[in-house]
């Protein structure tokens, strides 16, 4: 049933061990926890599957030992009944059970208990019998109800878990702070919780039930079997052990070469996509025979690779199935043997029947046994991936509302910078000692070398981040004080690494204010002067974007952010300005858009552009983390200092030599830009 | 089926691999089909011996009645009775001979399978990559590097599972299923009677649940697919999230899509829920069937235990096939269309070639002319570039200037024949770049990319790029020409620093400078290049400027041109407008005579981008290079590529 290579698919799995295997099971099993009910079903189902697996076998053995056999000895003994008595020394293997043998389940009721007697006659034979396959497929419907029902509870229950599941750890991800994504990697946080969740869903749905009931029906056929005749029973399953430890070996086995092949067709992957998202710098280089040349290897490496894995799964499959002939064999010329000479071995007598339903036991053996090993593997990785979910779950976001948390009142837009020191991680010192205030209504500009802070500074104002001491005061209020949510709701801000969803344009604007009617919408959009392309599109405002916001050229995004942020009309606008050039027409478009929203806004602005410095109300220049200079571009420029440095060097290069090195006194050179550092080399 | 047809020919090429795996598949099954035989034997050398042992110790009157009763002479009793330990331990053994037999054929048929399932797999990819990296750019500009790469990832290994080893397994079902089939009709045609019908059925369950699922499995992947970009966006996007508190949204807008996920989910289980069991029972019934038909026919004298047992047997034999059989025809159309969606690729034309009869491009000395040049990127499209003629002299400067999609980059794109010319020709001191060999035609011009693609391998290889035999020495003259040798240096491991995917990120002014050696390396007489630098602070910005200005001296140099200095020390400026040369000339000339020129010189020079505090990261900045007319180009793919490994600072 699992066709091709299912065994090999799921070996060829990440296998990361757990390192705490008892306290995740037991989370992931508290999960299931509202699901009580459909467990507890599912328990008892498996239990009577089980049971019927155990049973049928052994009513075959019963209608050999109490219909057939009895009926084929009648036949040639008919007429001579009585000198075929028990007492003739006839081996009870023929006879099948004795008449006081009350195993004959069908026979006590119609002949007054135990088996047919000798007398019976063919048709009484035929009809045992018939009584007998009715009870089997009695058993045979109801193992296959109980199993399917297994199968859909377990899913269902699973299925729930893992949406429950999935829900919780989406809405931890919106709870973690910036810091937690500053650290780790969209990307890799995606692949991983996907990941995770693929063998966690695997494993609940299937694994668990598949590997529990298999381990059941093991060891309740050997219970079976041990009770039914002991030594007949301890030497058919002695191929079992030897089952198991070939089934380890191989998978071990397997597991480590499939590890390898793992990083053979990461190799092939990373080829495949250096070489197509590169094909024109091969192609303009010429180097496209030695690329195909290089792939060839990675290619060759990765069937090599492969094909060596698969000389282990390979052997599997067909060395359990020899040994489960081995068993077969065992069992049938023991038991023939035993038939054969009676009491004379091991003091023990079995019957056709029980070699029969021995036969149909140890055949049972390999199937789970087989399905264990490889279901290990895929238990252990879900276990793993179980551990790092609970692990996200557990990371505390390192900024959360206190709990007197108040709401923020309708902003006036006064805010302060109060000794503001910053830091992303422990050692490092981002902002230090930094104090200004921004009146309402004014636009502050932030300029500064790469690294200076600039980014920080603006991400503490919504409170991204918290500060490591001083405050940040908006309206004379700590930005801790109050709840993060009232606080950011009426900040407005336009990053310039434009984000929009794949869902219409009318919907990415509306992002801004979701309560926003179409008109209100347009009306954003206009500010922004977005109407106008987006009337050109082919859908116009329900036009769909693509994985974010493909199909609009960039100067398009950033209007569309713009008119998103217009929208929502903030109290406090945060702008950090685009460097990527658009096309004059649009770039002005972009200009005007957002002198129209920084229009009696208390703005902060990370200002690429020198119309923007020009007007702003305040300049700060930042270095290395300290404000060096503040005031108005004219003034700054006229100190000759710092700013005068970073503008001569970055707004009028091409002009000439740069200048000196300023020393106002205020700010002395001490603290030079990078670039003066440079200069000066 | 058509394409799985030519697909399946390429078994051919391991011609001795294939015939091994089949040679192989018919014994195993062989030595399978041979167990209940001897199962048979085993069972009835027992109930014989045992009959015999009885009727024999019977008293003498009994004994002839009951031998008459079966047939049997006195020798032959006897012969069951002595002969029966022997004979089952001897059946026994040849269980274990072929167990082993079995085991070690079946083992060389799955190994066999592999090899050659896997050496297909290298087929096609070899073959996919080697046309993906010589299809001109027109095609690449229509497909998205995900497409591709699932071509030859996805599509390759559904075809490698099917021809591979679906068709071995198909042939195994086919033999077992046709011979147990006959071992049930020769064992017991009423018997067979019996259960024939059952067979059908479970044939047509597995072939119904197989079209049946695969349209909902297609579903569960859509919506996780839906699922996982909600989540995407939002750790992507997580800080315009924060920023206009929109989590109850988009949390709502999530469990929505978690909900309609397990709903399909579940979907899916009811019906595996429901027909594994049902084909289950239909086996169990059959085997039902047996026994009690069977068992009538033993009680009645017309079939013995051991038939009776291998009848059971062969059934269950039957039934497998009948399930792998249903579940590989469901595959097959899968693999069909992956077939069809692999040849495609390797059918595609290739728009730009070599001609016959294309000669090797001499030694270029770097006159470049374009002639009446129009051109679209699609055959028929609207042209981006329209009559554009111009000339520009060995060693001269021409600098590109103009909005964007004005056919800036369509230009500097026609030169190393990235795509053909739709009308006009573009000559190479004299000669028609069509009818030179692409080889020696683009290792003669160099490029250098605003964002530049590192590649797997060391900082040295990735300098040597278009120079592989390059020496160390050289690799650092083009380095430190560069700027580079410095921040090389850096690195623990220098300029053995493993860089690309998996090795260390470096930002963009460094990529940038590293695509700066690698063209310098390449010593060409003709440069095309785009001097913007908007990814990093202002020291790397100059020092990239100074490089660039060194690497164009005494080459033909294109420029698309972002700065002033480029604009006033080019010999030439082509100013663009919408694919129209609107105004060239020099910088005077062109400020005293053109009004377009005054105002672009105003507006995208003048306040040209001070460095920023940007984050050197491959994300950012990617300004369209190959691309200017809207087209998907090199920026778009790149972006891609980034995109995966996009950080949210």
């Amino acid at each position: 049933m699992h066709g091709m290579g299912g065994p090999r698919h799921i070996l060829a799995q990440e296998t990361s061990k757990p390192t705490e295997v008892r306290a995740t099971l037991g989370r992931l099993a508290r999960q299931f926890g509202p699901f009580w009910p459909a467990l507890l079903v599912v328990l008892g189902l498996v239990l009577g599957s089980t049971y019927v697996q155990v049973l049928t076998p052994e009513l075959i053995g019963q209608s050999v030992d109490c219909y057939l056999t009895p009926a084929a000895m009648s036949r040639f003994a008919s007429g001579a009944a009585a000198s075929l008595a028990p007492a003739a020394g006839q081996p009870q293997g023929m006879t099948g059970r004795s008449a006081a043998d009350s195993s004959c389940w069908f026979s006590s009721s119609a002949f007054g208990g135990g088996a047919l007697p000798a007398t019976a006659s063919t048709s009484d034979f035929v009809a045992g019998l018939g009584r007998l396959v009715l009870l089997l497929i009695v058993l045979y419907i109801l193992g296959s109800a109980m199993n399917g029902l297994v199968f859909y509870l377990m899913a269902w229950a699973g299925q729930h878990v893992l949406r429950d599941l999935r829900v919780k750890v989406f809405r931890h991800l919106h709870r973690l702070s910036l810091s937690y994504y500053a650290e780790n990697e969209a990307g890799a946080v995606m692949s991983r919780i996907t990941n995770d969740m693929d063998t966690i869903q695997q494993a609940i749905s299937f694994v668990l039930v598949n590997v529990a009931s298999g381990v059941l029906l093991i060891i309740w056929i050997a219970a079976t079997m041990l009770r039914m005749n002991t030594a007949y029973a301890l030497i058919s399953m002695s191929v079992v052990p030897l089952m198991i430890v070939t089934t380890a070996w191989f998978s071990g086995q397997a597991r480590r070469a499939f590890r390898r092949t793992r990083v053979a067709i990461g190799a092939v992957n990373a080829d495949l996509q250096e070489g197509i998202a590169g094909v024109r710098e091969v192609q303009a280089f010429g180097r496209e025979g030695a690329n195909i040349e290089n792939f060839r290897q990675a290619n060759a490496a990765n069937r090599d690779a492969n094909i060596r894995a698969v000389s282990f799964t390979a052997a599997l499959a067909p060395s359990l199935e020899a040994l489960g002939y081995l068993a077969i064999a065992i069992t049938t010329i023991m038991g023939g043997v035993l038939l054969l000479r009676g009491q004379a071995l091991f003091g023990t007598a079995v019957s056709l029947g029980l070699v029969i339903t021995f036969l149909q036991y140890v055949q049972r053996f390999n199937m789970p046994i087989q399905q264990i090993s490889v279901m290990w593997t895929n238990l252990q990785s879900a276990v793993a991936g179980a551990e790092r979910i609970f692990g996200l779950l557990d990371t505390q976001p390192s900024v959360q509302d206190r709990p007197d948390a108040q709401a923020m009142p309708p902003i006036v837009g006064r805010v302060e910078f109060d000794r503001v020191y910053a830091a992303y991680k422990q050692e490092e010192r981002v902002l230090c000692d930094v104090s200004f205030v921004a009146e309402p209504g004014q636009t502050v500009a932030i300029v500064g070398p790469t690294g200076a802070g600039k980014t920080t500074i603006i991400n503490l104002i919504p409170r991204f981040y918290d500060v490591v001491a001083g405050a940040v005061r908006i309206d004379s209020l700590d930005v801790r004080d109050v709840t993060a949510a009232d606080l950011r709701r009426q900040i407005g801000i336009v990053l310039q690494d434009t984000f929009l969803f794949s869902d219409t344009v009318l919907n990415n604007i509306r992002f801004g204010r979701p309560e926003a009617t179409d008109e209100e919408v347009r009306a954003a959009a206009r500010l922004a002067h977005a109407d106008e392309f987006i009337q050109r599109l082919p859908d116009g405002y329900n036009t769909m974007l693509g994985e974010r916001g493909s199909g609009l050229s960039q100067g398009q995004r950033q209007l569309v952010a713009i008119a998103r942020a217009a929208l929502a009309n903030p109290s406090i606008l945060i702008l950090d300005e685009a460097t990527s050039s658009v096309d004059t027409r649009t770039e002005r478009q972009i200009q005007r858009a957002l002198d129209a929203l920084l229009e009696d806004r208390t703005s902060f602005v990370i200002a690429h552009r020198l119309s923007t410095i020009r007007n702003a109300d305040q300049v700060l220049v930042l270095v290395d983390g300290e404000i060096v200079e503040r005031g108005r571009h004219d003034e700054l420029l006229a100190r000759r200092g710092a700013y005068h440095e970073l503008y001569m060097k970055q707004f009028r290069r091409e002009e000439g030599s740069p200048a000196q090195p300023g020393g106002d006194g205020r700010e002395p050179a001490a603290l030079p830009l990078p670039v003066a550092q440079h200069a000066r080399s | 089926m058509r394409n799985l047809g030519r697909g399946i020919r390429y078994l051919g090429r391991h011609r001795n691999t294939t015939l091994i795996a089949y040679l192989a598949l018919f014994i195993s099954v062989g030595a399978q089909l041979m167990v209940p035989q001897l199962v048979q034997r085993i069972i009835d050398a027992i109930t014989n011996g045992v009959t015999a042992q009885s009727v024999l110790a019977a008293p003498a009157a009994f004994r002839a009645q009951a031998l008459a009763a079966l047939g049997w002479n006195a020798e032959q009793a006897l012969l069951h009775r002595d002969g029966a330990e022997t004979a089952l331990i001897s059946a026994g053994l040849l269980i274990l001979a072929f167990a082993i037999a079995r085991g070690l054929f079946a083992f060389t048929q799955s190994y066999m399978g592999e090899r050659v399932s896997q050496s297909i797999a290298f087929d096609f990819r070899n073959e996919l990559f080697a046309k993906i990296q010589r299809l001109s750019f027109s095609y690449h500009d229509r497909n998205q590097t995900g497409q591709l790469m699932i071509r030859a990832t996805d599509d390759v290994e559904k075809v490698r599972m099917f021809i591979g080893q679906g068709l071995l397994m198909t042939t195994q079902a086919v033999v077992l299923l046709v011979v147990a089939l006959l071992m049930l009709l020769l064992t017991n045609v009423r018997l067979m009677l019996v259960i024939l019908p059952v067979l059908p059925l479970a044939f047509i369950m597995f072939m119904g649940f197989g079209r049946m699922t695969q349209p909902m499995f297609m579903k569960v992947q859509i919506k996780l697919s839906r699922l996982n970009t909600i989540l995407q966006e939002n750790l992507a996007g997580i800080k315009v999230v924060k920023a206009f508190v929109r989590e109850p949204e988009q949390q709502a807008r999530f469990t929505a899509s978690a909900e309609d996920l397990m709903q399909q989910q579940i979907q899916v289980s009811r019906v595996f829920s429901f027909v594994f069991p049902v084909v289950f029972l239909l086996a169990n019934l059959g085997q039902a069937a047996v026994y009690y038909f069977g068992g009538q026919q033993i009680i009645g004298g017309t079939l013995t235990f051991g038939e009776w047992q291998k009848f059971s047997l062969y059934l269950a034999y039957v039934f497998f096939p009948l399930g792998m059989l249903g579940m590989i025809i469901s595959q097959m159309s899968q693999a069909a269309a992956s077939a069809q969606r692999i040849f495609e690729i390797l059918d595609a034309p290739n728009d730009v070639a070599d001609r016959p009869g294309a000669t090797d491009l001499p030694a270029v000395r770097g006159r470049v002319a374009f002639e009446e040049v129009t051109f679209s990127y699609f055959g028929s499209g609207e042209p981006v570039l329209r009559d554009v003629s111009f000339v520009a002299e060995p060693g001269q400067t021409v600098a590109l200037l103009g909005a964007t999609g004005s056919g800036k980059s369509s230009i500097i794109n026609l030169i190393p024949r990235f795509y053909d010319p739709t009308r006009g020709r573009v000559t190479i001191d004299g000669q028609d770049v069509r009818d030179v060999r692409l080889e020696s035609l683009r290792g003669q011009i160099g490029t250098v990319l605003q964002d530049t693609t590192l590649f797997t391998g060391t900082i040295r290889d990735n300098i040597a790029f278009g120079r592989p035999d390059a020496t160390l020495e050289d690799v650092v003259a083009a380095a430190k020409a560069a700027a580079a040798h410095e921040f090389i240096l850096e690195f623990a491991q220098g300029y053995d620093t493993p860089v690309g995917e998996r090795g260390t990120t470096l930002s963009g002014g460094q990529k940038q400078r590293i695509a700066i050696a690698r063209a310098l390396l390449l010593n060409p007489r003709i440069l095309i290049l785009d001097d913007s630098t908007s990814s990093v602070d202002a020291v790397t910005e100059y020092q990239i400027q100074q490089a660039l200005s060194l690497l164009m001296r005494g080459r033909t140099s294109f420029v698309i041109a972002q700065r002033i200095s480029t604009v006033r020390n080019a010999d030439l400026i082509l100013v663009l407008d919408r694919g129209r040369v609107a105004a060239h000339g020099t910088h005077d000339d062109l400020m005293e005579n053109s009004s377009i020129y005054a105002e672009i010189f105003a507006s995208q020079l003048v306040e040209d981008a001070p460095a920023d505090e940007r984050a050197p990261h491959p994300t950012r900045g990617t300004r369209p290079v190959f691309d200017d007319d809207g087209r998907k180009g090199l920026a778009e793919a790149s972006r891609s590529a980034a995109r995966s490994s996009a950080s949210i600072r």
